[in-house]
């Protein structure tokens, strides 16, 4: 099992969702998409990273 | 403005009479929660209504894939209450996975609503994974309803 693709998927269902929620427009839809998603997988890498030195 | 809706029986005004919305229908709201996306159907937003539908029944599919557990009450566990409303936001496919997980006979136990199973598998590789996804897709679910709220009292589009 690829953790990585499952924050893939989690990410790509949730930015999919709150997309269609807040923005009526197309254009606002894509661009509210590619914001959260990106924000969810790349927070995830980042704070993933930030944490190693905790045990 | 009404007069019917701004003045009394007595023929003096409401005070904020005409600022009220209407109520919103409750059978909407209910079947909103029961089936993911059909309230956004009755209400004409047939693209939003497909693509709920699509996501919520996508995450809670994965997380049933995962060996994920839904939440249920347990006897000196208030927190557990807080999570059960939010796996409760499935609305129909967590009743169904209740009876599948438990049974009819299990389902309706002396002990209801305590020592339900939630399903899953705790030793399973992916049972944490497929917990968020059960729980993300009953948050979903439960957004999308206050969505059609918005929606049918005319405060969203």
């Amino acid at each position: 099992m690829d953790h990585f693709l499952l924050l893939v998927w989690h990410a790509l269902l949730v930015a999919t969702f709150f997309a269609f929620l807040w923005r009526s427009d197309p254009h606002g839809r894509k661009v509210m998409f590619v914001k959260s998603f990106l924000i969810l997988v790349l927070g995830a890498v980042v704070v993933g990273w930030l944490m190693f030195p905790f045990p | 403005m009404t007069p019917s809706k701004a003045l009394r029986d007595d023929g003096r005004s409401r005070p904020g009479a005409e600022d009220r919305p209407p109520p919103v229908a409750k059978p909407l709201l209910f079947v909103a929660w029961l089936v993911p996306g059909l309230g956004h159907w009755l209400l004409g937003k047939r693209l939003r209504a497909l693509v709920f539908a699509a996501v919520i029944l996508a995450a809670f599919t994965t997380g049933i894939l995962l060996d994920g557990e839904l939440a249920v009450p347990q006897q000196n566990s208030p927190l557990t209450w807080f999570f059960t409303f939010g796996c409760l936001g499935n609305g129909a496919l967590y009743l169904i996975r209740l009876l599948w997980a438990n049974g009819i006979d299990g389902l309706f136990s002396s002990a209801f609503p305590y020592g339900l199973s939630g399903g899953g598998d705790p030793v399973a590789a992916g049972f944490f994974y497929g917990k968020a996804f059960l729980y993300t897709s009953g948050l979903m679910n439960l957004l999308v309803v206050l969505d059609v709220h918005d929606i049918a009292r005319g405060d969203k589009s």
